[in-house]
């Protein structure tokens, strides 16, 4: 190797960055080459001195903690971000969530019903069905003198007092609270419960039928073993009453497209016309006819049942 | 002997302690991108200290260094996931370290002020009472070799402190510089030729 060829890789050879074969050769020209060495301990040499430099520096202690509350803070700036840009864009994809809005909403409505329910209970009982109070209130009693006034003449000149087989009856009913209890705590309960009233014209149709319902058993509890005439004063009048509702009220589920209100009524309606066309003074086997087809059709039941 | 070795290692840091010496690079890379902040602290002791020299080098200014090295490793921890796979994290610190510097280089020329050493304190040896003679050649030393580097221009002042204090590879060099293998080449003996002028009497000595 010439001094200029190894002149020229000295310094890739002090640095270490010269060929194995090239480094070979190099040191070989070294050993035999003194103004080539010369020039390599020049190198070494500043080498030794640049290795002596002492910037005289020291990491401050606090430098890590500086550090480490930027990356910290940044991590935590960069999550909250990330969370709600994230957030952000779940939110163009999924549907509303209500969550607790819709359960408290709930809960309320729940609430709400339920105090309803006790309130219409409530006032059921302080204004109980006529055919459960007491006398003045009682559908068997005689009418008032505003139904008084709405009926024909002919028929209220005709209204007797309330007849025996009916005060019978009405006593009968009024000598059985457990009974009644019981049944209106059928109606009440299960059959007409106020939360099955999903509106007022429900329950007005609720309200008739359970009025119908208590008129065909006291027709079907008249004792027609007799041929003899029966008072049944008293039901036709509220047999009239109740066949003027019963129509009004089938019109309307009709249009209202309440089809199983429709027939109830329906199937009621023949029953109401036959009491009401009844005469005051009625004929035992007419009476008897209407009660066994009370019994037969079972149209209690039928109410009952809606 | 003691500190050149600490001086051109990188790997084992002063300070650091025995249990960041098991922890390979790549193991503290993956587990501080898992979120682990002690992974994070290990890797700022084994290269705060080569961070703040070359910052300091390039920039000399004490304080500076040390805001530069802080910004340089809040950095590196944001875009430690960037790090590609077998890359060397020494090299891409310092390459992190070499745009945090001439960022803060770039906006002191933009503010008209001159870099300059700060050695003013390093020429204070009044105060410090009589010491060997070694021990103010050295001072001395280290006041002519900073300002040697501080009148490199930026390209060589880079090349010649990666190779000469940092031991780095023509390879490492240029991936963080970005230069080409022979202009760094180049360069490299340049500032050579430059610096020797400056502390030849000190050789020869």
């Amino acid at each position: 190797m010439k001094c200029n060829d190894c002149l020229n890789l000295l310094e890739q050879y002090v640095d270490g960055e010269a060929p194995e074969r090239d480094a070979e050769q190099v040191s070989a020209h070294l050993i035999t080459c003194a103004d080539c060495a010369r020039e390599f301990e020049t190198f070494t040499g500043e080498q030794e001195i640049y290795a002596r430099y002492d910037r005289e520096l020291e990491i401050p202690q606090s430098m890590w903690g500086i550090v480490a509350a930027r990356t910290v803070e940044h991590s935590a700036s960069e999550a909250r971000s990330r969370s709600g840009s994230r957030q952000w864009f779940a939110g163009l994809f999924t549907l509303p969530r209500f969550g607790f809005a819709f359960s408290s909403a709930m809960a309320v409505l729940i609430v709400a019903a339920a105090l309803g329910v006790i309130y219409l209970r409530n006032h059921k009982e302080l204004n109980p069905p006529l055919i459960a109070g007491g006398n003045n209130a009682n559908p068997l009693s005689p009418p008032t003198k505003t139904t008084e006034e709405t009926n024909p003449p002919a028929i209220e000149t005709s209204t007797p007092p309330i007849s025996p087989r009916a005060m019978e009856a009405k006593t009968s009913k009024s000598n059985q609270p457990a009974r009644k209890k019981s049944v209106a705590g059928d109606q009440g309960g299960v059959l007409f419960t106020d939360a099955a009233y999903t509106d007022i014209e429900d329950r007005d149709t609720a309200s008739h039928l359970e009025k119908a319902q208590d008129l065909l058993i006291s027709i079907r509890n008249i004792k027609s073993d007799d041929d003899e005439e029966i008072d049944v004063t008293y039901e036709k009048s509220e047999s009239r009453r109740l066949l003027n509702e019963n129509i009004v009220l089938r019109r309307d589920a009709e249009m209202a497209g309440k089809f199983p209100a429709k027939s109830v009524l329906g199937s009621l309606e023949p029953f109401l016309i036959d009491i009401a066309n009844l005469p005051d003074k009625a004929p035992a086997p007419d009476v008897r006819q209407i009660k066994d087809r009370v019994q037969k059709t079972e149209i209690v039941a039928e109410l009952r049942s809606y | 002997m003691k500190r050149l070795a600490q001086e051109l290692s990188l790997e084992g840091q002063p300070g650091a302690f025995a249990g960041s010496l098991m922890n390979s690079s790549a193991d503290l890379v993956a587990r501080a991108c898992q979120g682990d902040q002690e992974a994070f602290r290990l890797i700022f002791e084994r290269y705060s200290r080569p961070i703040i020299s070359f910052i300091y080098d390039l920039v000399g200014d004490r304080e500076l260094a040390e805001d530069l090295t802080q910004e340089t490793f809040v950095r590196a921890h944001r875009g430690l996931k960037a790090l590609r796979e077998g890359a060397k994290l020494s090299t891409w610190l310092f390459g992190i370290a070499k745009n945090v510097a001439r960022e803060s280089l770039r906006s002191r020329m933009r503010h008209q002020q001159r870099v300059e050493l700060d050695d003013a304190a390093v020429l204070d040896l009044s105060d410090r009472g009589p010491a060997p003679v070694d021990q103010l050649l050295d001072r001395e030393l280290n006041v002519v070799i900073r300002r040697s580097l501080a009148a490199l221009d930026d390209d060589k002042r880079v090349v010649f402190t990666l190779k000469i204090f940092h031991q780095c590879s023509y390879e490492e060099i240029a991936e963080i510089t970005g230069f080409s293998i022979p202009k760094l080449k180049t360069d490299l003996h340049r500032a050579r030729v430059e610096m020797r002028r400056r502390i030849g009497p000190y050789v020869r000595v």
